[in-house]
């Protein structure tokens, strides 16, 4: 305990350098705006300013866009109580009360929840960090590939099960990405596969070209310039603060949601999304007044922004302990670090030490940079929503043909990007997520390596991932997981999951 | 035996195009891997992952197609945006295609003036500005503040 608090005062020595401070807060601001704006999210931001971040060292680049994925989950608590569009899709919840008290005239004291839930959750998200990664960190060293392997296919698996689309799809939409991850040379055997004489592809296909593509393009193709319509109510500065009655209603729920989020948010899946949804669920479930929910009741804005900026830090933990993403975010974040030549894994902790502590302490500072950031400059953000989005989404575009293009110089990573675009804009209309095609991409090279590692130390026996205690463990989680899926199916019963997707398509009685 | 009756024909559901598109894909990569040498249990080689991947992707897609009675119908899903779709798709390739021949400004300006006016109907001094200012300042940002070169194309190097 002693040694961690020594390492965080260390940390943030390293956070209030200038320079950290600085791209702390150009983070913070540009994940506000990314959050607020409708049509592009953290995942489409953080690939897109990928490139911006290559002129900079591996702690000021994983500080700054560590800010965007954070900042956006405040941000997109604007547009959805302002507009009743989410901004980012784990604020879809916010719009339903938030909105709602904004009708009320209650729009300031609605964004000032919803910033305080921000900040108290993601300050007790770090804090949780802060005392469980280095310690599983420590745990990982000993893992052997048998282990990753194990770790890696339970994450698909938990991904697949938490997902609020179907099991098959998921595991479609992981195995999609784990092919396209398999392409170019084979790191083990020196083989070229399914490169087809382009040298381009010889290295493999890029993390920013697929997620720029399903994200950000495919976003833009599916979302026609006149279907972006809504009106922005304008809250007065005199009426930011929340009553006494408001504060009440808002703390427990804040609570909670700080606790829910985070423990999702450790669990692989699109964890700041289904947090938020869970966490509206249970505030409605515990309720004394239910028949509120819906018309303006404060716990629906407390609740679900608490549980998706907990979730948000809380994804932090398996990436920089075990160097394994829980979603297509922190795969990015995970691929940012390794252009910077930082390993993200337990080697992490133990030797970037500096980049590590530095990070986290960033991540305090940062989350009191978005609360002081997104209040007073309400009136900015409102601003900025008012721009067309006939005009915005040419701006993004040519933000994602630079982003891309800037990343190896190759046109051919361009060419990539526009076809991602289209499988994206395909796979929505087919009612696929694509997150999962982002996070099998990235985990296929680590996967493959362990896999056949393991196969070559147990001379081909596939009972090794049972023999040894921890991996055998992780096996028979996979096994309850996918037997409970079975199980759902065949009985013909809503799980959990099925109420999940219901409530998320708007349907009564979910 | 009695044909069947207008009301049991099979409807194309969107899982049975799913389905089958993912099962040929999972064909296609084991033809493609045809040279790969998959290699024994106690050796796997390049080409045993993909196999395994490719049989799942199969699996899975024929799960999706017998399982598509429970998807929309294909006709029912909305592509009313498809046509917006399909212009932007055409602007981007075109940018594409000039982007390291006309160079950055050049190309994002004619990219963004098409977008505005011939897409989005938007006057076009306007349209002009705002494409002229956003490409200039993104180039000033990246070349001058970040030192990272964009392509300059027929304008050269200034």
């Amino acid at each position: 305990m002693e040694d961690t608090l020594l390492s965080l005062a260390h940390g943030f020595g390293i956070a209030f350098q200038p320079g950290n401070l600085w791209y702390a807060f150009i983070g913070c601001l540009v994940g506000t705006l990314v959050g607020v704006l409708p049509g592009i999210g953290p995942l489409s931001g953080i690939s897109i300013l990928l490139p911006v971040t290559f002129g900079l060292n591996a702690t000021e680049a994983v500080i700054m866009l560590a800010g965007i994925y954070y900042g956006s989950q405040y941000g997109g608590s604007t547009t959805s109580i302002l507009m009743r569009i989410p901004g980012e899709a784990s604020s879809v919840m916010t719009c339903i009360d938030g909105n709602a008290m904004a009708k009320k005239g209650r729009a300031g004291a609605a964004l000032c929840i919803a910033a305080v839930g921000s900040f108290t959750a993601g300050t007790f998200g770090i804090l949780m960090l802060t005392l469980i990664a280095p310690p599983l960190a420590a745990i990982a060293l000993k893992f052997g590939p048998p282990e990753y392997t194990a770790l890696l296919i339970m994450g698909l698996i938990f991904l697949a099960y938490m997902s609020s689309t179907s099991l098959v799809r998921t595991l479609l939409m992981a195995c999609l990405g784990l092919m396209l991850g398999m392409i170019g040379i084979d790191n083990m055997t020196g083989h070229f596969r399914y490169s087809f004489d382009f040298a381009e592809l010889g290295d493999g296909i890029g993390i920013v070209p697929v997620a720029v593509g399903l994200f950000g393009l495919g976003e833009i193709l599916a979302t026609p310039s006149h279907k972006v319509r809504g009106e922005v109510i304008t809250p007065k500065y005199r009426e930011l603060l929340p009553t006494r009655a408001e504060w009440r209603a808002a703390y427990w729920p804040i609570a909670r949601g700080s606790v829910l989020g985070f423990v999702i948010g450790i669990i692989p899946g699109s964890a700041h999304i289904i947090s938020s949804f869970l966490s509206y669920a249970l505030e409605r479930r515990i309720s004394k007044n239910p028949e509120e929910f819906g018309k303006g009741a404060v716990a629906g804005v407390a609740g679900p922004e608490s549980a998706n900026n907990s979730a948000s830090t809380g994804a932090f933990v398996p990436m920089l302990s075990l160097g394994i993403p829980t979603g297509p975010i922190t795969a990015v974040l995970i691929g940012a670090l390794m252009i910077h030549g930082v390993p993200a894994g337990p080697q992490l902790v133990t030797e970037h030490r500096d980049l590590f502590w530095g990070f986290v302490a960033s991540m305090y500072v940062g989350n009191l940079m978005l609360l002081l950031l997104n209040l007073p400059l309400v009136g900015l953000f409102v601003s900025v929503l008012r721009i067309p989005y006939g005009y915005l989404y040419p701006l993004i575009i040519m933000f994602c043909i630079v982003g891309v293009y800037e990343v190896n110089h190759s046109i051919v990573d361009v060419w990539i990007m526009l076809i991602m675009g289209m499988l994206g804009y395909a796979l929505r209309k087919f009612d696929f997520d694509p997150a999962p095609l982002v996070l099998g991409l990235v985990i296929a090279p680590i996967f493959e390596q362990s896999l056949r590692q393991s196969l070559i130390m147990s001379n081909g026996n596939y009972l090794i991932f049972f023999n040894r205690p921890f991996s055998a463990a992780l096996m028979a989680i996979c096994i309850v997981l996918l037997g409970l899926s079975a199980l759902a199916y065949f009985l013909k019963r809503k799980d959990w999951r099925a109420k999940l997707a219901a409530a998320e398509a708007g349907e009564p009685g979910a | 035996m009695n044909p069947p009756s207008p009301a049991k024909r099979i409807t194309l559901r969107a899982d049975h195009i799913a389905g089958a598109f993912f099962v040929a894909a999972g064909l296609a990569v084991i033809a493609l891997s045809g040279d790969l040498p998959t290699g024994q249990l106690s050796m796997p080689g390049a080409g045993f992952l993909p196999e395994i991947v490719a049989v799942l992707i199969i699996v899975l897609g024929a799960s999706l197609f017998l399982r598509a009675h429970e998807s929309p119908a294909f006709a029912s899903i909305a592509w009313d945006d498809g046509p917006h779709a399909g212009k932007v798709i055409l602007v981007t390739a075109a940018a594409i295609v000039l982007y390291v021949k006309l160079g950055f400004i050049v190309t994002m300006v004619l990219m963004l003036m098409t977008l505005l006016t011939v897409i989005e109907r938007k006057n076009v001094p306007r349209a002009l500005l705002y494409s002229v200012a956003v490409a200039g300042g993104i180039y000033v940002i990246f070349v001058y503040v970040l030192r990272s070169p964009l392509p300059t194309g027929i304008l050269g190097h200034w």
